[in-house]
């Protein structure tokens, strides 16, 4: 016993050991999963994050007007697994160290991370499409020069065309 | 004497999750019990044919808290089994490394939950406390206190830094230090032994006709472990002992948990010494063909078998769970006659029931 009797006054004069959070400042580590953030100009649209998604938390969807698209992340199915900026090629999706997810019922629905993405024509035949992240460049084609710069105005077919010549 | 039937759960204050026990009593001896599951079922295996491979990693991972490292490894074993794809040299190690944290993590918190259910509180929150040094670990370099989501089909996402292994080295050291007077209250301390040397006695026969697993088993003198019969990851290339007690009682599991954490903790020194250089995981995304597989590996609490058959497209046609607690609770019917009612709650700890793995 008496080896415990030391211990616990040891702890006794320690002090608490736990964190006075929310009157005073908690430990939050650097790379804490915490809420999701969003960079619409990043992302290229392909859909990972929401395939990978387990909760369902990730929508994209073409606005009604067909302007582009909607991209939105419901709080509250996240399950902040990371998988989505794992698989994210452009690392547009990121998760933060914001841990603070206390909200009302009455917000319950408005608790997202929202984006939009809004379509350019393309150059030659102006059909819309997702703008392509400078992002997405550099990662297929390393040093982006003005050639390659040009191609990133045009869609998929004439992008085709173009590089065929 | 007269005897009574009385009911234990299916909540009650000392069981941490819903189980319904009807104990046969005669004056304060247990004479038999009836157990019946199934309070926190979910349907997961459900859910798991009806989402996609990549889904399944946080679905598993979310299967109980304890072990959740242990799901969603042995579920990528499974796929890459199927899909033949070896993992990266460095993704092995670190598979390690967050296995057998979460294992002294979970250890403590049994160990803990017994000084709770004998009434020693104070040791209870003793032990809770050095388990935080584990829970630092956890959230400093997985970034969360519970589910690391370290793994991914084809090896691991999260790296470590040279700055990283030094905060692990750090922290470990710290916790031997606390973790040697722990063992030695536990081992010493005339409380603890009053109320778990001889309780829920499983003699080793027994033991091996139920076909316990995990530190059940090794309490009772088996000396089975998956990581030394049948090793994955990175584990056949480290040196660690299988504790092993001949106790056959509560103190008996307690011992073998307790040791085995010093033994985690020289495995991630080991791993975070010959940490080999490379990729930590796959860079491209994997076929998974048609085909069927098993994967086990050592959970916290024992031998956890996953199978998995799929079927060319991406998501399972099958996913099955084998889990450690289903052998061991059926043990339960040996443990608990001749014991007093009060060592009830204690006893069903000492197996240290994972209910939500089992019901999911
Ligand atoms: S956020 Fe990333 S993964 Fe998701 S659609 Fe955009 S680029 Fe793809
Ligand atoms: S962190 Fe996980 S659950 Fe949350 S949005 Fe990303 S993939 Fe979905």
């Amino acid at each position: 016993m008496s080896s415990f009797l030391k211990i616990a006054l040891r702890n006794l004069l320690k002090g608490p050991s736990t964190d006075p959070y929310p009157f005073g400042e908690t430990f939050v580590p650097k790379g804490l999963r915490g809420k999701i953030k969003y960079n619409a100009k990043a992302c290229i649209a392909c859909g990972m994050c929401e395939h990978v998604c387990a909760g369902g938390a990730i929508q994209i969807k073409e606005t009604a007007d067909k302007s582009g698209l909607e991209f939105i992340v419901w709080h509250n199915t996240c399950a902040f697994c990371g998988l989505c900026e794992h698989y994210c090629p452009t690392k547009a999706i990121r998760l933060t160290e914001d841990f603070h997810t206390a909200h009302s019922q009455e917000d319950k629905y408005r608790y997202v991370e929202r984006g939009f993405i809004k379509y350019v024509t393309c150059a030659r035949c102006a059909t819309p499409m997702v703008p392509i992240a400078p992002e997405l460049m550099t990662l297929a084609y390393g040093q982006v020069n003005k050639d390659i710069e040009k191609l990133r105005h045009l869609c998929p077919k004439c992008r085709q065309k173009q590089s065929l010549r | 004497m007269s005897t009574f039937t009385i009911p234990v759960g299916p909540l009650h204050v000392a069981l941490e999750e819903p189980m319904y026990f009807k104990v046969e009593v005669e004056g304060e001896t247990v004479v038999s019990l009836d157990i019946t599951a199934g309070h926190v079922h979910r349907g997961m295996e459900l859910l798991a044919m009806n989402r996609n491979f990549y889904q399944n990693i946080t679905l598993t991972e979310r299967l109980c808290s304890l072990c959740s490292n242990s799901h969603p490894c042995t579920y990528c074993m499974a796929l890459e089994k199927i899909a033949g794809i070896q993992v990266p040299e460095r993704g092995e190690y670190l598979r390690v490394i967050a296995d057998e944290i979460k294992r002294m993590g979970s250890n403590l918190f049994n160990a803990g939950i017994l000084a709770h259910i004998i009434g020693f509180e104070s040791l209870f929150m003793h032990a809770m406390e050095i388990r935080e040094i584990v829970q630092d670990i956890k959230e400093t370099i997985y970034g969360n206190r519970m589910n690391l989501a370290a793994n991914c089909i084809g090896g691991v996402r999260y790296d470590l830094t040279t700055e990283k292994v030094k905060y692990i080295t750090k922290q470990l050291e710290c916790l031997k230090k606390s973790l040697d007077e722990l063992y030695d209250i536990y081992t010493k301390n005339k409380f603890v032994r009053a109320r778990t040397e001889g309780v829920g006695v499983l003699p080793k026969e027994a033991a091996i006709h139920y076909g316990v697993v995990g530190p059940v088993a090794r309490g009772s003198g088996i000396d089975y472990d998956v990581r030394k019969k049948s090793p994955y990851a990175a584990y056949d290339r480290l040196k660690f002992d299988v504790p092993v007690e001949e106790g056959c009682d509560v103190r008996a599991r307690v011992m073998v948990r307790l040791r085995e954490i010093f033994e985690a903790i020289k495995i991630v020194e080991q791993c975070l010494k010959d940490l080999p250089h490379g990729p930590t995981c796959i860079d491209y995304l994997p076929e998974i063909p048609a085909g069927e597989a098993v994967a086990k590996s050592e959970a916290p609490r024992g031998e956890l078998i996953y199978y998995l058959r799929t079927n060319g497209t991406d998501t399972p046609e099958r996913l099955k769970w084998r889990v450690p607690t289903y052998m061991n609770w059926e043990a339960l019917h040996v443990m608990m006659p001749g014991n007093k009612v009060s060592d009830i709650p204690l006893i069903i700890n000492s197996i240290d029931p994972c209910i939500s793995c089992t019901e999911r």
